[in-house]
């Protein structure tokens, strides 16, 4: 169980820097503009 | 989603009228900060109650002079103003305008007018009415521009209520034009225009041709037409002439006998203040003790809270390892995820004191001062006046202040500006700064008052600068792009601070470096720990190898377990990464678990002392681990047996953070702005070999 957890939190960790380094979305009207650095 | 009552409010002023703080006493916290579609011009929404059932939507415009636009800010207010099945088209316009500069002011207000779009008048700051001398017959005024008017004071919470009334009553307002310009200038020419574009009011025809705009809204038909009128350019630039000059008739008229000034009873308190801040010595003085205060306030009333959170988050470390059952995903959590957010949380106290005197200044109406005292300075250097407001908001960050950069006008200043501007100290260097200054310089105070950190944070401000400018001057030498600008500037005047108004900055960016930086510091930690817990058949069998050698046979558990651990890390998949750079990084001072918190901080500088904590915390098997920096300082150079984090490879490690370009996201916005891939490759290259060859030199001077 512990394993799934953790396989569960590194997916999404790795899910979240791809999409904001990679797969940057475009800007919309809802975009904030904290630069994340 | 929006209700039907709600009404749609358009805050519209010229820069420095108080209309943020305004929206801020609107608005309150319910605010949203977000971009125009398709440019990264700020955009702040905000929800204002105007009675138990009506809420207004109300849209911070960026401040802009008259509705001719000149820069990109200013074209975002004329279109929200001309497209009417635009999302943001307001029912409102709510313009506000300073009582001290209201002649100017009201420019905006007349050209806002004649678009015939229910218009309020917002007169600011009237607690200064009595100290200027200044006197107004509202009701004349009101009667002559044809609106209704709100005296307001936005900082002291006056007449906000009254507004949000005449905001809720906006159907009745009048919206007929004040004085007949258009007849004035040329009647036959604009009754042409008027046919031409019959569905429309003559005011917004005469936008639509007088603008370099495309306006997607139009359609082919009314495009031709536009585009027809324009052909006629020398007539058009006549007429715009004879607009404004007719406006400012009006205006003088309008203000003759409704709006006086009495210099006698005016205090020149402002102008007493302008020459010693502003003076060619004392000026830079003035600025130069304000710096060290500031840096001075950082270090001495930061540290308590801070050592606070560092052992909270230790004993939570400790805590969480003890109380759930043993596993992987509790050593993610007390090694990885704990230690993470840790590594965010520590920096919110120095963070928010920075962004406190920061507001400060800029609400006080300092910083104005400071960008007139640094122009002719900056232009030596290739730089205008207008990059000094660039190059402060990148002690926040980077991306915000090359964006700010847009203002200058003459592309050469704006490139320059937007090239160095990484130099300066963003807030991401700040906890790496902070975390080495602790750990390398001593905790004492120079001539009794000093402290020796905080001025070792301050020269570490200053030599972002420094490279800025020394960068500038090459530049300015380098690049051969002929332009010229013109330095106008606005000096506000001086107010006391508004302390809501400095709460909401504070808590903006405070925010938006916890919930934007901190979010990619916690990814980056759990993918490190993941690495430095996982590796291949080495790392599996890593207890039956160390205590298989001789050398262990007679250790103690404990010791036995701290070189199982350590071993663990090295044969890692991480500890492979950071091996594999260690030759690179050696002339610098740095091993390979430094090496490991390069590679995670190339994206993002800040995530270096997060990735650091993280990487001592699993190389460290006890129970209690410490806090990060006492793990930090306990680390040991194996060849030397002194602390790795000496003072030769802590300078190596402040410089190689000064100087080099670790931030994506800056590179794609100077991409964007630049249109063009050179001039972010440039950067990164260049900041790149002066971090390596100065982190270098260092190491070897110091040791």
């Amino acid at each position: 169980m512990q394993d799934i957890l953790t396989y569960i939190v590194l997916g999404l960790a790795i899910g979240f820097l791809v999409k904001k380094y990679i797969f940057k979305t475009k800007n919309n009207d809802k975009c904030d503009t904290d630069c994340g650095c | 989603m929006k209700n039907n009552k709600d009404v749609k409010v358009a805050l519209i002023g010229n820069p420095n009228t108080g209309k943020t703080s305004l929206f801020n006493q609107l608005t309150g916290l319910k605010q949203k900060v977000g971009n125009y579609p398709g440019i990264t011009v700020e955009k702040k929404l905000g929800i204002c109650k105007l009675n138990d059932s009506v809420k207004a939507e109300v849209t911070d415009l960026p401040g802009t002079y008259s509705i001719n636009p000149t820069s990109l800010d200013e074209t975002l207010v004329l279109d929200t103003l001309l497209n009417e099945k635009n999302n943001s088209f307001p029912d409102v316009v709510v313009v506000v305008v300073e009582i001290e500069n209201i002649k100017r002011n009201l420019l905006l207000f007349t050209q806002i007018k004649d678009l015939k779009i229910p218009t309020i008048l917002v007169i600011n700051m009237i607690d200064q009415m009595k100290r200027k001398g200044i006197d107004i017959n509202v009701n004349e005024l009101e009667e002559k521009l044809n609106t209704k008017i709100v005296l307001a004071s936005a900082r002291k919470n006056v007449g906000i209520e009254e507004l949000k009334e005449v905001i809720l009553d906006y159907k009745k307002l009048d919206t007929t034009s004040i004085g007949k310009i258009t007849d004035k200038i040329d009647k036959e020419y604009f009754t042409k225009l008027k046919n031409a574009f019959p569905e429309f009011t003559l005011y917004k025809s005469w936008l639509l041709i007088t603008q370099n705009n495309e306006f997607e809204f139009l359609n082919d038909n009314q495009k031709k037409l536009v585009l027809k009128f324009r052909e006629d350019l020398g007539c058009i630039k006549r007429y715009q002439h004879k607009e404004t000059i007719f406006r400012y008739q009006i205006i003088n008229n309008v203000l003759k006998s409704s709006f006086k000034i009495d210099k006698s009873k005016a205090s020149d308190l402002r102008g007493i203040l302008d020459r010693i801040l502003t003076h060619k010595i004392f000026g830079y003085v003035i600025f130069a003790l304000i710096l060290l205060f500031i840096f001075q306030g950082i270090f001495d009333w930061a540290t308590y809270p801070m050592d606070i959170i560092d052992g909270a988050f230790a004993s939570l470390s400790s805590w969480t390892k003890s109380i759930l059952p043993p596993g992987t995903f509790t050593n993610l959590l007390a090694e990885g995820i704990v230690p993470g957010i840790g590594g965010v949380v520590i920096f919110i106290p120095q963070i928010a004191i920075l962004f406190t005197f920061i507001s400060i200044l800029e609400e006080t109406g300092y910083m104005s001062r400071v960008v007139f005292l640094m122009d002719k300075i900056m232009r030596k250097f290739g730089m205008s006046g207008k990059s000094v407001i660039p190059l402060i908001s990148g002690t926040a960050c980077s991306i915000p202040a090359i964006m700010a950069s847009r203002n200058i006008s003459s592309w050469k200043e704006r490139l320059i500006t937007i090239l160095v501007i990484p130099f300066t100290t963003c807030s991401a260097r700040l906890p790496v700064y902070a975390i080495l200054i602790a750990l390398i310089i001593p905790d004492k105070r120079v001539l009794g008052i000093l402290n020796l950190q905080g001025l070792t944070m301050m020269a570490l401000y200053l030599l972002g600068f420094t490279a800025a400018i020394f960068s500038a001057i090459l530049l300015n030498a380098v690049l051969k792009i002929e332009s010229k600008s013109l330095f106008v500037i606005e000096m506000p005047n001086y107010k006391i601070p508004s302390l809501k108004n400095i709460f909401y900055e504070v808590v903006e960016k405070t925010k938006a470096f916890v919930f934007g930086a901190g979010k990619i510091i916690l990814a980056i930690s759990i993918v490190l720990w993941f690495l430095a817990s996982n590796g291949p058949s080495t790392f599996k069998n890593s207890e039956q190898i160390v205590t298989s050698k001789i050398e262990n046979a007679n250790l103690s558990e404990d010791i036995l377990q701290k070189k199982v651990a350590s071993f663990k890390l090295e044969h890692s998949y991480i500890g492979y990464m950071g091996k594999s750079i260690e030759p690179m990084i050696k002339p610098m001072g740095y091993d390979w678990k430094i090496g490991i918190a390069l590679i995670s901080s190339f994206a993002a500088r800040e995530v270096f002392v997060g990735a650091l904590a993280t990487i001592y915390n699993v190389d460290n098997d006890a129970e209690n681990s410490g806090t990060i920096k006492e793990r930090m300082a306990a680390e040991v150079n194996p060849n030397t047996g002194k602390s790795r984090f000496d003072f030769p490879t802590g300078i190596s490690l402040l410089l190689f953070y000064a100087f080099a370009m670790q931030c994506i996201g800056t590179l794609a916005i100077v991409k964007r702005e630049t249109n063009s891939w050179k001039w972010p490759i440039l950067q990164l290259v260049g900041m790149g070999i002066l971090a390596y060859v100065s982190a270098v030199l260092a190491f070897n001077i110091f040791s």
